[in-house]
C-alpha cells in the first residue's frame, strides 16, 4: 500500500516545488515589471476590452459535461467487467454478456435519444 | 508514529479542511475547487484502505468528471446575485446551521454505529487486480439487478438534462 | 518504497531521475517540433545556436527566466500562478507510473561491511498495480489546470478558451477510455507490465478451438485491435490539445486561448505539461498496441544470455542492467516515432471547426468505440465458447 501511495505524494510535492520554484525564481531574477495601467489590462489584441456585465456562454457546454459524466460512468463499469469477462467466458460468458449488454443497450439508447433530439448539435 | 499513520493523517487532514472550506468559503468557484481537493483526498484515503480500484474510480468519476462539471458551470455563470442571496440574511443562516446539524448528526451516528458494530473478520485479498476481479464478479452476477437499475437511472438523468437544456428559460439556448 | 536503506534510496533517486528525464525531454521535443516543422515547410528553422540549433531551447529558457514577471490587473493572483503547476502535475504523476523497461535484478553485494540484497528494481518511477486505472484517473485531472488558468486570468478570451478546452478534453476522454476497453478485454488485466508481457513472441490466437500462428508478425495488440488503436491515437491528439484539435488556442478566434495572459516561465511550464501529456500518450500507445518495451522476435532471456556471455558485462547484475537498457531503447524508439507522428500531423492537417470537432467526438468516435467494444466482446465469446 505504502509502496504505491508514498511515491505519488512525494512526487506531487517534488513537482510543486520544481515548477513553483521556477516560477518564483523568475519573479526574483527577472526584470522588474514597470507597472502601467495599459500593460495590466486584459490582452484582447490591442483593443481596450469592453466589460459589459456577465459573459453569456451557451448552455451546451453544461449538457456536454453532464453527458460526459453519464457515459464516463458507463466506461467505469466496463473496466471491471473486462477483467472478469475474458477469464470466466466459458463458465459465465452468457450471463456476463447479457448483463453488460442490457446496461450498454440502455445507455446507447440514451445516446441515440440525445442525438435525435439534437442534443449533440453545435451551431 | 509510523509512516502509514503519517500518510493517513496528512490525507485525512487535507480532506477534512478542504471539506470545511467547501462550505465556509463564500466564493462558489473556490468552494468547487476545494471540493475537488476533498475528492482527491478521499481517493487517497481509499488507497490507504487498499481499495485501489475504488480509489481510481473516485478519481475518474468524482474528481475527473463531476467536480469538473461543477467548476465549469460555476465559472460559466458569474454568480454574483446568488452569492449575495446565499451569504446574507437570517433565513440562509438558519438553513446553513440546520443543514450542518443534520449532516453532523448523521456523521456522528455513522461513526458511533461503526465503532459499536462487531468487526466481521474476513479474508481480504490485497492484490489490487484480484480484489477488483472479486468486486466485478459480485457486481455482475449477484447484484446484477442493482447494476441494471443504475443504467436506467443514468438514462433518466440524461433525459432530464436534455429536457432542461433544451427547455425555454435557460440562460442562453 | 523498499525494505532497507539501499532499496529506499535507489528507488527515490530513480523516481526523481525519471521525473527529470521527462522534464529534460521537453526542450528536445520542442527542438524536434521546430526543426520538423521547418523541414516540412522547407524552411531552416532555428539553426544558429549550437550545432543544428540544438541549444536554441537552452537560450530560450535563459530568456524565459529573465523575462519580466507580472500578473494582470483582473487576474486572481494565487490561482493565476498556481495554474501552470496544476497543469504539470498530472503529466508528471502519470509518466512516472509507466513501466519503461524490464526490471533490473541486483545480486547481493558487500558494502560498509554488511551484505545487501538481492534486489529487484522496476524500471519505472514507482509501482502501481492498477496501472491503467491510476493513469486514467490522474490524467483526467489535467482539465483543472486549463480551467483555472482561463478563469483566473480575468480575460474573456482566456475563459472561452478554457471552457472550449475542457469541453473538448472531456468529450475525447470518453472515446479514449472506451477505445482501450477492447484491449483490456483481450488481456484481462490493468497491470501495464502484464499487458506488455502478453505481447511477446509472434502473432498467435485461437479461434473456435483452433490455434493460428502467423510467424512473420509480432504478437502486438494493434493486430487484434486496429480500430481501437486508431481511436486511441486520435483521442490522444485531442487530449493533448494538439493540432488538428488545438481549438482551445485558435489564434484567429481566441488570441491564444487559456494561456493568453501567460508569459515567460509560466508559459514554459504549460508547455512542459503539454509535452508531458504527449509523452504519456505515446508511451501508452506503445504499451497497448506496439508491444511496449519488447523487441519483436527477441526474448528478454536471449538478450540477457548474450550479455552474460560477453566479458565486459559478465556478472548477472550488469547483464540485467544492460538488458534493461536495451529494452528501454526499444521503447524509446517506439515513443520517439509516435512523437514524430504528433509533430508530423500537426504540420500537415488544418484545424477543425468547433462544431465539427465536437461532432467528431460524439457522433463518430464514441459510436465507433462502442462498436469496437461490442464486436470484441462478441468475438471473444464466440471464439471461446463455440470451441
Amino acid at each position: 500500500m505504502l509502496d504505491q501511495l508514498v511515491p505519488v505524494m512525494i512526487l506531487f510535492v517534488v513537482t510543486v516545488v520544481f515548477a513553483g520554484g521556477l516560477i518564483f525564481l523568475t519573479a526574483i531574477v527577472g526584470q522588474k515589471a514597470k507597472k502601467s495601467e495599459v500593460k495590466l489590462m486584459p490582452y484582447e489584441c490591442g483593443l481596450p476590452g469592453q466589460e459589459s456585465g456577465s459573459t453569456k456562454i451557451p448552455v451546451k457546454f453544461y449538457l456536454t459535461a453532464i453527458s460526459f459524466i453519464l457515459f464516463d460512468l458507463e466506461v467505469v463499469f466496463l473496466y471491471p467487467w473486462t477483467l472478469v469477462f475474458a477469464e470466466n467466458v466459458q463458465a459465465l460468458g452468457g450471463p456476463l454478456l447479457i448483463s453488460m449488454g442490457f446496461f450498454m443497450g440502455i445507455l446507447i439508447y440514451g445516446l441515440i435519444y440525445e442525438w435525435r433530439v439534437g442534443g449533440l448539435e453545435w451551431d | 508514529m509510523s509512516l502509514i499513520d503519517i500518510t493517513f493523517y496528512i490525507l485525512a487532514l487535507t480532506t477534512f479542511f478542504a471539506g470545511v472550506a467547501v462550505i465556509a468559503i463564500p466564493n462558489p468557484v473556490y468552494s468547487a475547487l476545494c471540493l475537488a481537493i476533498t475528492m482527491i483526498g478521499v481517493a487517497g484515503l481509499f488507497f490507504t484502505l487498499e481499495a485501489y480500484f475504488i480509489a481510481g474510480v473516485q478519481l475518474i468519476v468524482y474528481a475527473g468528471a463531476v467536480v469538473i462539471m461543477f467548476v465549469m458551470v460555476l465559472m460559466l455563470f458569474d454568480l454574483k446575485h446568488e452569492k449575495k442571496a446565499f451569504s446574507k440574511g437570517l433565513f440562509s443562516m438558519i438553513l446553513k446551521i440546520g443543514s450542518s446539524a443534520v449532516v453532523l448528526a448523521s456523521i456522528f451516528s455513522a461513526i458511533y454505529l461503526t465503532i459499536s458494530a462487531k468487526p466481521r473478520l474476513e479474508e481480504v485479498n490485497t492484490d489490487a487486480i484480484v480484489a477488483a476481479k472479486g468486486l466485478a464478479l459480485q457486481l455482475f452476477t449477484k447484484n446484477v439487478f442493482a447494476f441494471e437499475v443504475i443504467g436506467i437511472l443514468l438514462l433518466v438523468v440524461l433525459v432530464g438534462a436534455i429536457a432542461l437544456a433544451k427547455g425555454k428559460g435557460g440562460t442562453h439556448a | 518504497m523498499g525494505s532497507d536503506l539501499v532499496e529506499v534510496s535507489i528507488n527515490t533517486i530513480k523516481m526523481l531521475a525519471i521525473f527529470l528525464m521527462m522534464i529534460q525531454a521537453v526542450p528536445m521535443l520542442v527542438w524536434v517540433e521546430r526543426r520538423g516543422s521547418a523541414f516540412i515547410q522547407r524552411r531552416f528553422g532555428p539553426n544558429r545556436v549550437g550545432p543544428l540549433g540544438l541549444f536554441q531551447l537552452l537560450a530560450d529558457a535563459v530568456k524565459f527566466i529573465f523575462k519580466e514577471n507580472f500578473v494582470p490587473k483582473n487576474a486572481v493572483k494565487f490561482l493565476y500562478l498556481a495554474a501552470p503547476v496544476l497543469a504539470l502535475i498530472p503529466a508528471a504523476l502519470t509518466f512516472t507510473a509507466i513501466p519503461l523497461s524490464t526490471p533490473v535484478e541486483v545480486a547481493s553485494f558487500e558494502l560498509f561491511g554488511q551484505s545487501w540484497g538481492p534486489y529487484v528494481f522496476q524500471f519505472r518511477g514507482f509501482e502501481m498495480n492498477i496501472g491503467i486505472i491510476y493513469i486514467l484517473g490522474v490524467g483526467s485531472l489535467g482539465v483543472y489546470g486549463l480551467l483555472i488558468a482561463g478563469w483566473a486570468s480575468g480575460n474573456k478570451y482566456s475563459l472561452l478558451g478554457a471552457i472550449r478546452a475542457s469541453a473538448q478534453m472531456i468529450s475525447y476522454e470518453l472515446a479514449l477510455g472506451l477505445s482501450i476497453v477492447g484491449i483490456l478485454m483481450i488481456y484481462g488485466t490493468f497491470d501495464l507490465v502484464e499487458l506488455i508481457g502478453s505481447q511477446t513472441g509472434h502473432l498467435q490466437f485461437s479461434f473456435s478451438g483452433k490455434e493460428y500462428h502467423v510467424g512473420f508478425l509480432p504478437n502486438w495488440g494493434i493486430f487484434f485491435q486496429p480500430l481501437g488503436a486508431l481511436l486511441f491515437l486520435v483521442s490522444a491528439f485531442a487530449e493533448s490539445n494538439r493540432l488538428p484539435f488545438d481549438l482551445p488556442e485558435a489564434e484567429a478566434e481566441l488570441v491564444a486561448g487559456f494561456h493568453t495572459e501567460y508569459g515567460g516561465f509560466k508559459m514554459l511550464v504549460f508547455f512542459m505539461g503539454e509535452y508531458g501529456h504527449m509523452m504519456v500518450a505515446s508511451a501508452l500507445f506503445a504499451i497497448f498496441y506496439l508491444g511496449g518495451y519488447h523487441i519483436p522476435f527477441v526474448s528478454v532471456d536471449s538478450v540477457k544470455e548474450f550479455f552474460l556471455s560477453t566479458e565486459m558485462f559478465g556478472t548477472s547484475t550488469l547483464a540485467s542492467l544492460m538488458t534493461a537498457l536495451v529494452f528501454h531503447l526499444s521503447l524509446l524508439f517506439k515513443v520517439i516515432f509516435l512523437l514524430w507522428v504528433f509533430v508530423w500531423v500537426r504540420w500537415t492537417l488544418p484545424r477543425f471547426k468547433y462544431d465539427r470537432l465536437m461532432s467528431l467526438g460524439w457522433k463518430t468516435m464514441l459510436p465507433w468505440a462502442l462498436v469496437n467494444t461490442i464486436v470484441t466482446a462478441l468475438f471473444i465469446y464466440y471464439s471461446k465458447v463455440s470451441g
